[in-house]
């Protein structure tokens, strides 16, 4: 299995608070990985520093054998990085339909062409429909997106991630605020996107993490405490003190 | 629909110096439309990009100023090459201004914005041998308005530079209003909405956001060419901060985001400064009420009241 991203020492500090602690993680393709951790566990920061959000204060992030450490976003989206955040961060003031059309636009070409309507992007806008369909968005196309409904939200601003065409997609707590229908919907649009790349998941929701994750890395002050399987996480006796202090 | 209204506004703008002849509204209505383009530019920055400049006049200064010693110290009759100079010089002075600009946003490119304008406006206040200071640069030329050979009309006659102005504006309003609607206007905008989120969807912020201000202070350069063609003077009050309150007024008063908006607010920001001049000299007094009315009870501008009365028909 190929390994599409990987973390080589990376630390991350916040003046004396080291949020990231010499993490070493590998991301491989086609494959699920979560990383859990009790609040405040660095889980954020530490997809904030590879995605080009923070700089890191030391270490590597590779992308395969390129180094990509401190690169800025939106190169890091022209690799096939792209993420979507912990509070939703979409285009409130535009349609559903041009969210996603501006990612395609931003992803195939054509943002410099001034003269001619940004309708008439034939590509961009096949690309949109197909999305929308796949996340089932489409009859909601044409409403403002500050209009949408919580979980509508968050589906689009994943929707705007696979725009890019991600090898690796970043999702921060995407099931957050869901009601249970909505979140079991995501969880398995989720999984299935593992067919084509690979996914990492921060996720508070300890049943979908448990249920669709081929991997999980647990997380605590900054530094990887465990790494396995979900059934080998489960009965991991470091995990469980660091969720429930000593047992 | 919409395309039928714009001529037949088109034709009366046209008509307006034949059925009007008093010299005095032709100039008026002259400096509705000169205003009317520089704020048309500043809300391609702060209707379309989300940026605030306090002092976008300066561009228009910058571009009178070029515009006015190039006529009197290089060429006295070069009409388009006066404005051609005025553009490239404007945009030559952008484009370091902001190349550092658009490292920030929201407030503190706002800020900038006002350090750069109060920078500008002493430079030319200061350096008397060049912009005549405080005394503002008198006696620019009036070149003949030539096109293929053919002479239409000397600049400095006010029905023929009305009608120059209104040609230049109609063009630079078509041209915005396609880019604004282009691939490049719909970059704009989502920077606007989120700029986090279009660095992640692999917009390169800094850059458009670069792109955006120079199209801006480019028509703000042509914007003061205009003026100093039809003023043949130019003072640096002008490029004060209180005239670049006055431009945002203007955006504010028409509506932001709509392009057409903005026009018509500098058109009745500049009527309500005339008449009320007329009545008393501390007309800024009441231009300041107007606005504090504006923004309680229309906060839009013009373009929400418009939008009003559609939906009003409409149920």
């Amino acid at each position: 299995m190929t390994t599409i991203l990987s973390t080589k020492g990376l630390h991350k500090h916040f003046g004396g608070v080291l949020a990231v602690n010499d993490v070493d993680a590998e991301f491989k393709a086609k494959r699920l990985r979560s990383i859990i951790g009790p609040n405040g566990a660095g889980k954020t920061t530490f997809i904030n520093v590879i995605t080009g959000r923070l700089p890191a204060s030391s270490g590597a992030v590779l992308f395969g054998n390129l180094n990509i450490t401190n690169r800025p976003a939106h190169r890091l989206v022209r690799l096939g990085i792209c993420r979507t955040f912990q509070i939703t961060s979409i285009f409130l003031g535009l349609t559903v339909f041009e969210n996603v059309r501006i990612a395609e636009q931003s992803r195939i070409g054509g943002s410099l062409r001034i003269f001619s309507a940004k309708e008439n992007l034939k590509a961009v806008n096949d690309k949109t429909w197909e999305i929308l369909h796949r996340l089932g968005l489409e009859g909601k196309a044409n409403i403002p997106s500050n209009n949408l409904a919580h979980g509508d939200q968050r589906l689009l601003e994943v929707a705007m991630a696979l725009a890019g065409d991600p090898k690796i997609l970043f999702l921060d707590e995407p099931t957050a605020g869901m009601s249970p229908a909505e979140t079991e919907h995501i969880a398995a649009l989720i999984k299935g996107l593992t067919d084509t790349i690979a996914v990492v998941l921060v996720e508070h929701d300890m049943d979908v993490v448990m249920s669709i994750s081929d991997e999980i890395t647990v997380l605590n002050q900054g530094s990887i405490i465990a790494e396995g399987s979900p059934r080998a996480i489960q009965d991991n006796d470091l995990v469980k003190e660091a969720y429930l202090g000593h047992a | 629909m919409r395309v039928v209204a714009l001529l037949i506004l088109i034709a009366c703008l046209a008509l307006f110096p034949f059925v009007v002849t008093n010299r005095f509204y032709i100039s008026l209505v002259n400096e509705m439309l000169i205003y009317g383009l520089l704020a048309m530019s500043l809300d391609v920055l702060l209707g379309y990009t989300g940026l605030l400049s306090f002092m976008h006049n300066a561009y228009l200064g910058i571009g009178a100023y070029v515009v006015g010693l190039f006529l009197i110290h290089i060429s006295p009759s070069s009409l388009w090459l006066a404005i051609l100079a005025g553009v490239v010089a404007t945009s030559l002075i952008a484009l370091p201004v902001g190349w550092v600009q658009v490292r920030t946003g929201g407030l503190a490119f706002a800020l900038l914005t006002l350090a750069f304008g109060m920078m500008f406006y002493t430079i030319v206040w200061k350096w008397y041998d060049l912009t005549g200071g405080d005394d503002g640069l008198m006696g620019v030329p009036h070149p003949d308005i030539q096109l293929g050979g053919i002479v239409l009309g000397n600049s400095g006659n006010p029905t023929t530079m009305y009608l120059l102005s209104l040609f230049i504006v109609i063009v630079c309003f078509l041209l915005t209003w396609r880019i604004i609607h282009s691939p490049f206007g719909a970059v704009l905008e989502a920077i606007r909405e989120n700029e986090e989120r279009a660095s992640f969807v692999g917009i390169n912020v800094r850059r458009y956001k670069l792109y955006g201000w120079m199209y801006a202070c480019m028509l703000g350069g042509i914007s003061g060419g205009l003026f100093i063609l039809y003023r043949g003077y130019i003072g640096p009050t002008t490029m004060s901060a209180f005239a670049g309150a006055g431009v945002l007024m203007m955006v504010l008063v028409g509506g932001m985001g709509s392009l057409w908006g903005p026009i018509v607010g500098a058109g009745i920001f500049i009527f309500i400064q005339d008449y009320i001049s007329t009545m008393t000299e501390h007309w800024e007094l009441f231009v300041g009420l107007v606005v504090i009315l504006l923004v309680l009870f229309m906060p839009r501008g013009f373009v929400g009241l418009g939008d009003y009365l559609t939906r009003f028909r409409k149920e």
